[in-house]
């Protein structure tokens, strides 16, 4: 009996200290539900899905739809935006999307870094297109906020804190990282190419390399006030898309376009008077004017943007464009030709008006669900008559500005920042009733200014974002 | 069958037997203590069911024989055991059982029972009779009011619906802070299995605390103090409810079955009713419009002269055929109804809620015999909630069984089956009652109908898109969840004897028992939800979760009596648990059609599967020295292992020591009539808690949230996959929270017992807290689990018992427990002045440094230096534009009262709560407010000056309102929903919890049978300061629970009646 509960005794405890010995632990506490490392092609592709839905066609085109007048705001935090209710200066308004800028930031940088000196050095396809991606999304980043984290920023668990980087040595970094993308993009590579994980070119290094010139395109003409060099321009584009087939879009049957999306959720953005009214001065002959927007009750109702209008919900008319199948454009064709168009334009060059043309058609014919014939774009362009000077110049911006429509609404907010800093800002009619309360910027985000004691400082109370222009635009910071 | 035939046979038997072989005479006498005869003692022979009660003069008569023994018994009394002589007159004279207290025995940790004066810091005991009166279902919500130091927060009055028990404040910010269950011995799970998360979306989760039925329970005991658990280790930081349930033990002194059948049924109605105005109608600026949410139209009475849909003047509508006094409703349209009604305001709150109905019934039977005792109980408890197509259906069955071998081995089991089911309804953002709350008061919700009669899934609302119409809510979209569950333990007991004179005792024992339990959720969006008849917003999400937990104990117990006045007591053991969990999450998007839904109707379906291990194996001692019956000393030690640690900050040691010195048992101040008992206690420990560290990981994107409903992408993207880096990553060094407490107490009866007051301050560090630390937004990154972060509680706790009278016939105990628990938060981690709990952008709960936990945090009013309202130019004021604190949540302080009067056979309690102070936010009153609904929105047309001062510092003298300012309410209305801080208010409430009249019978069916009758009712009285609402309704299952309110299910108040039978 004794010997029956010694023996007993001692397996028990022999069991108790097998069960707990740091091997053991470690194999009962081993995560089997997610990896612990990823190739750089299955990180990739949600860059490119992140960046065309989330950076490009959500929250920010949305608030920089409204204050540019793109769209107006009938309800919550869009009628607050539009009425300029506290929602422009509050770092909680922007906080989704500015955290998500920089978990692509870092994202990119853990490719960059594994296509570079990790296991993965050589992978130059990849590295060209994560350093073009990086380029792109650290541009939309400083376009809306001014000077932000970068050295630092990206590197959690290492640097709590990052510092803010001056727009102006951002700028130069983007255009370093365009031009290293396109300079890897052309390297031969034993690594095969990304292919279907690639959502926007399939794989196509050429084609990545005519939308990183067409960047270099944008982002000099965005510094013009600084440092204009709109014979650059023009050389860029002329490296870029040929055609709409080239242009540097997502689309994809799983995938919404954001803006059609946003209706169906939220129902909080409509057509703007002062929108409707710029389309309707075009005068009959530009159809798209009857096609554009919904009726309620046989009329355009749109929200009246030059006051503090009625708030709610499917009383004003919306954009009839509008399809969860429509494409979200980084950065389209006809935004291209108008790049170009204006570059002609300011030099004086004979051909400007042409290259308008040709942009107001690409416009028309963009490929979404509801789409225009260049027949339709023919007899429009040709109601315009020649222009010169100043009043072509106008007639190229109001264009893009309608190209735009209806979300690409954060190159629309930095065209409008760009000609109010280069004395054009009455190309575009603006009739927001408080034109003080424009945000010259967005607010840094929440995350930031509750974390970083350097954001904190230069947010303040927010109010900077009616006060102070970003660097390209003329500001300090 | 044959069995059957044999048990009952045997039954039988055993009823029969006792009445067999009696040779009986009659004794006849007459009961009385100090002060006269007591009608209404009972008398009983001693193993059998022979008994009689006193007369009014306290006479009895009863028939026995020679050698029986009589108990006579009476409530507050010692029972009096009286051997049959040869006398025929036994006259006995009972004593007051309050010299019995003394004696109170406690369970404490392990379910190691000591004698109450033995323990060196507080416990507090709550019985059955006390859980059990009021008839409530819940166990949480059954100890509201009853007990000192611990906060109890339900989240509604929804069936099933989550709650809080906290004891002693929160130890950590964003973790665990609810106590370790403890049934009969066996640690189970009582925490959801899944968080609400930001508690702004969906349906509330319940918590397995749900599946205790009160029912069982004989007995709870809360283990307040981390000196008090200590012997539990990791995962006592949060104290301890150890519950006992019913067994054989204490039932059936006779030695007979005893079979007791509960049954009580409740009727449940909205505890609180928001008050509406009732005189203008849909629409805003004063212009009907009837796919307004707002309620800022013209006056109802004006509807018919509205230019567009009145009947009074000649329109498109009417096609200049005037309906006089109707106006145009074009809803009624779809319904297929006369869309010409005469316009009157419609009671849509009245028409929406039911009256709930909860049935609960229990039968139990146990016995004890010479060697075995036994309790088999099942129970079932249904409710219909006060929203339609909610409830909860709960089935249990327990059995317990305890049998002695021989004299040195015992052993026994105890199982539980439980069963529950419950269907719930939305909150907050996807809320279900915004529509009832909040509807106009021109719109006939119930009348018109939720749905196209040709569509069943095409809604008629007054919304045109984006909410549901609640009706149709409730009856196409289901919040489901069922749990199959089974926890039981068996154990064998060894107790030799080691020496001839008792002077030594040994106790071996080892345990073991399993916790399982499956729970499938079912979250159904059916086709045409939010009025989108192309299905995108539609879903259905199938998640659920399998657990089996194991946990063997082993116990060795040691007794020495040193000397005559010197006792040692050494326990020494091992724990191991170990936990696997196993989980799933299916979503499937966009259904085609409605009327099947289920995932496969999706167009978009992902899954994926979660699996996860957890072994904790612990070492524990515990020594104790008494000395005298007087001085008790005693120290634990526990060394813990957990496996979800990183390796080398896996095992950690916790310390705990207590004193008890028992003053009264000192000469001189032994037998004091007014002193009757007085304990000085003082303890001093140390716990901690793990985290949960898995490591850094790769993770499939996701993109759910911010203005998103549901998944607006979800992988893979037609055959693509991709992975990012885990935006919440891992400190490697990351090493358990630690919390050192200190207590000291006193427990003081006075006056023979009639009054005991116990006081107890306690104040705990915690340090190094576990949580989610928030990073900039720039790192990449959302959070990092590390450690960071001090909280310190200061607690009051004093419990008061009198009982003020005590006669024969009449009984009057008076019960009081306050509780004043402040935990405040020291530090958070480096540059981290607060974090969020729960809630949207703006408002949200935070914990913020310096402030109590938790706090509400949010857009405020903008103000000047001197703290006045600034208002704009309109007169109205403006936000500020910093998010900051706007109040605490936590209470000033609690008070729970009861008293229990009872008089012969009828009883009478009440329990009531007070909570004084604390904040909450809500997101109803403000939008009440918003849409024009709200009672204080009624006043539209005099003039106001919004108290404040002007931009430049003078104060406002802008005066708005008027009838040259029609919409002057409007925008002040519009202006406060931008203003988070306009919808904090002060959370302070009084309750009258429970109310409960009892009448026990007389002895029935030939003295059989015994009936209780009650009636009872919860939450009948309320006073709260809050508008509109209960402030115990609120968003959430976890630490952002109490003080976040937008649309949240709302409180119910009840009445009902029980009948309680003992055979």
């Amino acid at each position: 009996m004794k010997n029956i509960k010694i023996a007993i005794t001692a397996l028990v405890t022999l069991f108790l200290f097998q069960s707990c010995s740091e091997d053991k632990m470690d194999e009962i506490n081993k995560n089997v539900n997610n990896p612990t490392d990823m190739a750089s092609r299955l990180i990739i592709t949600d860059v490119m899905v992140n960046s065309a839905f989330t950076v490009t066609g959500s929250d920010a085109s949305f608030y920089a739809g409204i204050y540019s007048e793109l769209n107006a705001g009938n309800h919550n935090q869009m009628y607050n935006a539009q009425v300029r209710r506290a929602e422009p200066q509050l770092s909680s308004t922007y906080n989704n999307g500015w955290n998500n800028s920089y978990e692509q930031i870092k994202t990119l940088r853990i490719i960059i870094d594994k296509c570079t000196v990790g296991e993965e050095k050589g992978n130059y396809q990849t590295l060209g297109i994560a350093q073009i991606l990086l380029a792109y999304n650290l541009a939309v980043l400083t376009d809306l906020y001014g000077d932000v984290p970068y050295e630092e920023a990206g590197k959690s668990g290492i640097i709590f804190q990052p510092k803010v980087d001056k727009q102006e040595a951002i700028y130069q970094d983007i255009f370093a990282k365009l031009n290293e993308g396109i300079a890897n993009l052309k390297k031969a590579t034993t690594y095969s190419s990304l292919g279907n994980q690639d959502l926007i070119y399939s794989g196509n290094s050429a084609k990545w390399i005519k939308a990183a010139n067409g960047l270099l395109a944008r982002y000099t003409m965005r510094l013009s006030l600084r440092k204009a060099d709109y014979q650059g321009v023009i050389n860029y584009v002329n490296a870029s898309f040929t055609n709409a087939d080239d242009e540097l879009k997502f689309i994809n049957a799983n995938v919404p376009n954001p803006y059609a999306r946003f209706q169906l959720d939220r129902g909080a953005i409509c057509v703007s008077k002062s929108f409707y009214s710029t389309m309707i001065a075009n005068g009959p002959a530009d159809v798209r004017t009857n096609t554009f927007f919904t009726k309620i009750g046989g009329v355009v109702v749109p929200f009246d943007n030059s006051k503090e209008d009625l708030e709610g919900q499917g009383i004003y008319s919306i954009s009839a464009l509008m399809s969860e199948k429509n494409p979200i454009y980084l950065l389209s064709y006809h935004e291209l030709l108008f790049l170009k168009a204006e570059a002609e334009a300011r030099l004086g060059l004979p051909q400007a008006q042409t290259t308008m043309n040709a942009a107001i058609k690409a416009s028309y014919t963009k490929k979404q669900v509801i789409t225009f014939t260049a027949i339709q774009a023919d007899s429009y362009i040709a109601s315009i008559g020649t222009l010169t000077g100043d009043e072509l110049l106008k007639k190229i911006m109001l264009e893009k500005h309608i190209s735009f429509y209806e979300n690409e609404g954060i190159e629309c907010y930095n065209d409008i920042r760009r000609l109010q800093a280069m004395g054009n800002g009455n190309f575009i009619p603006m009739v927001n009733a408080q034109p003080e309360l424009f945000p010259l910027r967005f607010a840094y985000g929440q995350s930031d200014v509750a974390s970083n004691s350097y954001i904190k400082d230069l947010y303040g109370d927010g109010s900077y974002v009616y006060k102070e222009n970003v660097w390209w635009a003329g500001g300090t910071r | 069958m044959k069995k059957k035939i044999k048990g009952f046979a045997i039954l039988v038997f055993l009823f029969t037997v006792q009445i067999f072989f009696a040779q009986e005479k009659t004794i006849s006498g007459i009961v009385s203590d100090g002060s006269g005869p007591i009608p209404g003692a009972n008398v009983v022979v001693k193993g059998t069911s022979n008994g009689v009660q006193t007369d009014f003069d306290g006479k009895y008569k009863i028939k026995a024989k020679t050698g029986d023994v009589l108990i006579i018994s009476y409530v507050g009394m010692k029972d009096q055991p009286i051997t049959v002589g040869n006398a025929s007159t036994v006259n006995v004279k009972m004593q007051e059982a309050g010299e019995e207290l003394k004696e109170v025995v406690v369970v404490t940790a392990l379910g190691v029972k000591k004698s109450a004066r033995a323990i060196g810091y507080a416990t507090q005991e709550v019985k059955a009779a006390d859980i059990t009166r009021g008839n409530n279902n819940s166990l949480s919500g059954a100890l509201q009011g009853k007990l000192a130091g611990v906060q109890i927060t339900p989240s509604s009055g929804a069936p099933g619906a989550s709650s809080q028990i906290v004891i002693r404040g929160a130890r950590s910010f964003t973790g665990n802070n609810s106590p370790l269950y403890v049934i009969d011995g066996m640690p189970v799970a009582s925490q959801p299995d899944f968080s609400t998360g930001n508690g702004v979306t969906g349906s509330d989760i319940a918590n397995r605390a749900v599946d205790i039925d009160p029912n069982e329970i004989e007995s709870i005991n809360v283990l307040k103090g981390q000196a008090a658990s200590a012997l539990y280790g990791l995962r006592a930081s949060n104290g301890v409810i150890v519950i006992t349930t019913k067994s054989g033990k204490n039932s059936g002194q006779n030695g007979k079955p005893i079979i007791t059948f509960n049954t009580s049924t409740s009727f449940e109605t909205i505890s609180k009713k928001p008050s509406t105005q009732n005189e203008y109608a849909q629409g805003s600026n004063g212009k009907f419009n009837p796919n307004a949410s707002t309620n800022w139209g013209p006056k109802i009475s004006e509807l018919p002269n509205d230019p567009t849909y009145g009947g009074n003047v000649a329109n498109v509508l009417n096609g200049g055929v005037l309906k006089p006094g109707k106006y145009y409703v074009p809803q009624r349209v779809k319904a297929g109804l006369d869309p010409w009604v005469t316009p009157r305001a419609y009671n849509n709150i009245n028409d929406f809620f039911n009256t709930g109905i909860t049935i609960n019934n229990s039968l139990n039977i146990s016995q004890s015999t010479e060697k075995t005792n036994y309790s088999f109980g099942i129970g079932t408890s249904k409710q219909d909630g006060i929203i339609p197509e909610t409830g909860m259906n709960r089935y249990t069955a327990k059995a317990v069984v305890d049998t002695k071998l021989n004299n040195e081995w015992k052993t026994g089991f105890s199982f539980n089956y439980i069963q529950t089911k419950i269907n719930k309804s939305t909150s907050a953002n996807d809320g279900a009652i915004v529509g009832v709350f909040a509807a106009p008061r021109s719109y006939d919700l119930k009348g018109i109908g939720y749905a196209n009669p040709a569509n069943p899934y095409d809604q008629i609302y007054y919304r045109p898109s984006v909410f549901n119409n609640p009706y149709w809510a409730a009856n196409n979209n289901e919040f489901s969840e069922k749990t199959n569950r089974a926890f039981g333990n068996t154990y064998i007991q060894y107790s030799p004897i080691i020496s001839s004179d008792g002077n030594q005792k040994l106790t071996v024992k080892y345990q073991v028992g399993v916790d399982s339990w499956t729970t499938n959720y079912r979250n159904i969006f059916e086709f045409g939800n939010k009025l989108d008849l192309s299905g995108q917003s539609s879903s259905a999400n199938l998640f659920g979760t399998t657990n089996d937990v194991i946990n063997s104990l082993f116990t060795l117990n040691y007794n020495l009596n040193i000397t005559k006045d010197i006792n040692l007591n050494v326990l020494v053991g091992n724990e191991y648990n170990h936990q696997n969990t196993k989980e799933y999450d299916e979503v499937g998007t966009a259904f085609n059609f409605g009327g099947w839904p289920t995932i496969a109707n999706a167009r978009t379906i992902t899954a994926e599967e979660y699996r996860r291990q957890i072994r904790t194996v612990g070492f524990f001692s515990n020594i104790e020295l008494s000395f005298k019956n007087m001085l008790f000393l005693s120290g634990t030690i526990r060394k813990d292992i957990a496996s979800n640690m990183p390796r080398g900050n896996r095992d950690f040691i916790y310390p705990s020591a207590s004193l008890g010195f028992v003053v009264t048992e000192l000469e001189g101040l032994k037998e004091n009539s007014f002193l009757s008992y007085a304990k000085l206690r003082g303890s001093i420990a140390q716990v901690g808690q793990a985290g949960n560290y898995i490591g850094n990981y790769y993770t499939t994107p996701s993109y759910g949230g911010g203005f998103w409903s549901g998944q607006p992408i979800q992988y893979p993207l037609g055959g693509i996959s991709s992975y990012i880096s885990n935006n919440v990553q891992y400190d490697p060094n990351l090493k358990p929270q630690n919390t050192k407490s200190y207590e000291v107490g006193a427990d003081l009866k006075f006056f023979n017992n009639r009054v005991g007051i116990e006081y107890t301050f306690s104040k705990q560090n915690s340090t190094d807290q576990i949580f989610s630390v928030p990073l900039a937004g720039s790192t990449g990154a959302s959070s990092l689990v590390t450690n960071g972060g001090k909280m310190r509680n200061d607690v009051h706790e004093l419990t008061l018992m009198l009982n003020p009278v005590r006669t024969k016939d009449f009984n009057w105990i008076l019960n009081a427990n306050f509780s004043k628990i402040d935990s405040y938060v020291e530090a958070l981690a480096n540059g981290v002045d607060n974090i969020f709990l729960g809630g949207f952008v703006t408002p949200q709960l935070r914990a913020s440094v310096g402030d109590r936990f938790p706090v509400i945090y949010g857009t405020g009013y903008a103000r000047d230096a001197q703290n006045n309202i600034i208002v704009d130019a309109q007169g109205l004021p403006i936000a500020d534009g910093e998010l900051k604190v706007l109040g605490e949540v936590a209470p000033k302080f609690t008070l729970g009262g009861s008293t229990q009067f009872a008089y012969k056979r009828i009883s009478l309690g009440a329990v009531v709560d007070w909570k004084n102070g604390g904040k909450i936010y809500s997101g109803s009153n403000n939008l009440m407010s918003y849409y024009g609904v709200d009672a204080r929105t009624a006043d539209r047309t005099s003039e106001f000056v919004f108290p404040g001062v002007k931009e430049d510092g003078a104060p406002n003298d802008i005066v708005r309102g008027g009838a040259s300012d029609p919409n002057a309410q409007q925008q002040l209305q519009a202006a406060l929903n931008g203003i988070a801080e306009s919808a904090v208010f002060d959370a302070s409430f009084v309750k009258l919890r429970e109310v409960t009249l009892g009448y026990q019978f007389p002895k029935l069916l030939n003295n059989s049978v015994d009936l209780r009758t009650s009636v009872f009712a919860r939450n009948i009285l309320l006073w709260s300061k809050m508008p509109n609402l209960d402030p115990e309704a609120t968003q959430g299952n976890n630490n952002f629970s109490g003080g976040f309110e937008q649309w949240s299910m709302p409180q119910t108040k009840s009445i009902g009646f029980g009948m309680n039978f003992t055979f």
